[in-house]
């Protein structure tokens, strides 16, 4: 489902990706800056009007630091996303990154976070009032 | 003067804002869409900024403010069709506009005011 690579900045890496009808995935791997972060909200936002997702997931499963900056960046992205009319999850957030936001007192408050991307897709289903079966049935 | 036109559909007041909001113009949709929602009996107002461009605090306060008042007035209000730009900016300026519904366009903005029980009048 989530298999693109994306190259370590720079250039900054700037691909959204579909993981399903109508749910934008934004996978994160390699260091996050200002500037990326930056880059990202605006992708994402593009991506979710090109689009017209009811959803978008923002994967840092491959971020390994998130400071008060990155932080802060990725909340104004989840704001803008909601203002837009779309609900944004976070997913994969790091055991070392959860204990670093909260001493930092980064609290993300009302966004939707998950473990793993998988539980944010599956999240993302549930909402959508889809589900995936099996053929035979 | 430039006024800001206000249809009626149904029990849904329904407000596209196509040019660039300046502050009186601002203003005079306010005083006009809260007396429509009252003479109308409107139970939910759908606002359509996709043509808006250029926000400032002013009118992303307005939008707030407009919002609070439809509530008071028994009208739902949704804001559809805000510009990625437009919403980064908003964010910027620290509006999150907490207490307002979104939606991606007039479409979604639709179904969600009549899930919000719009059928009630």
């Amino acid at each position: 489902m989530c298999s693109a690579v994306v190259p370590l900045s720079p250039p900054p890496a700037t691909n959204a990706l579909a993981a399903g009808r109508g749910v934008p995935a934004r996978p994160l791997i390699g260091t996050l800056d200002s500037n990326r972060t930056q880059v990202v909200m605006e992708t994402l936002l593009q991506r979710i009007v090109e689009t017209g997702s009811a959803i978008a997931i923002i994967d840092i499963t491959g971020v390994p630091t998130v400071d008060t900056m990155v932080a802060q960046h990725l909340m104004k992205t989840v704001a803008a996303a909601r203002l837009m009319g779309t609900e944004c999850m976070i997913s994969g957030i790091r055991p070392q990154i959860a204990q670093t936001m909260v001493h930092l007192g980064v609290a993300l408050g009302d966004v939707t976070t998950k473990a793993t991307l998988a539980g944010a897709f599956a999240t993302a289903l549930h909402k959508m009032r889809l589900a995936i079966t099996d053929v035979k049935a | 003067m430039d006024r800001i036109p206000i249809l009626k559909m149904g029990d849904l007041l329904l407000v596209t804002i196509q040019v660039d909001m300046h502050d009186r113009l601002a203003m005079t949709l306010q005083d006009d869409l809260t007396d429509r929602i009252v003479t109308a009996r409107a139970r939910g107002v759908l606002i359509d900024i996709s043509g808006l461009e250029m926000v400032d605090s002013f009118i992303g306060r307005m939008l707030a403010n407009i919002a609070s008042m439809s509530r008071v007035l028994d009208a739902e209000t949704v804001v559809v069709g805000m510009r990625p730009a437009v919403a980064i900016t908003l964010v910027e300026l620290g509006l999150t506009l907490n207490g307002v519904r979104t939606a991606l366009n007039v479409d979604k903005g639709m179904e969600l005011l009549n899930s919000l029980g719009g059928h009630q009048g």
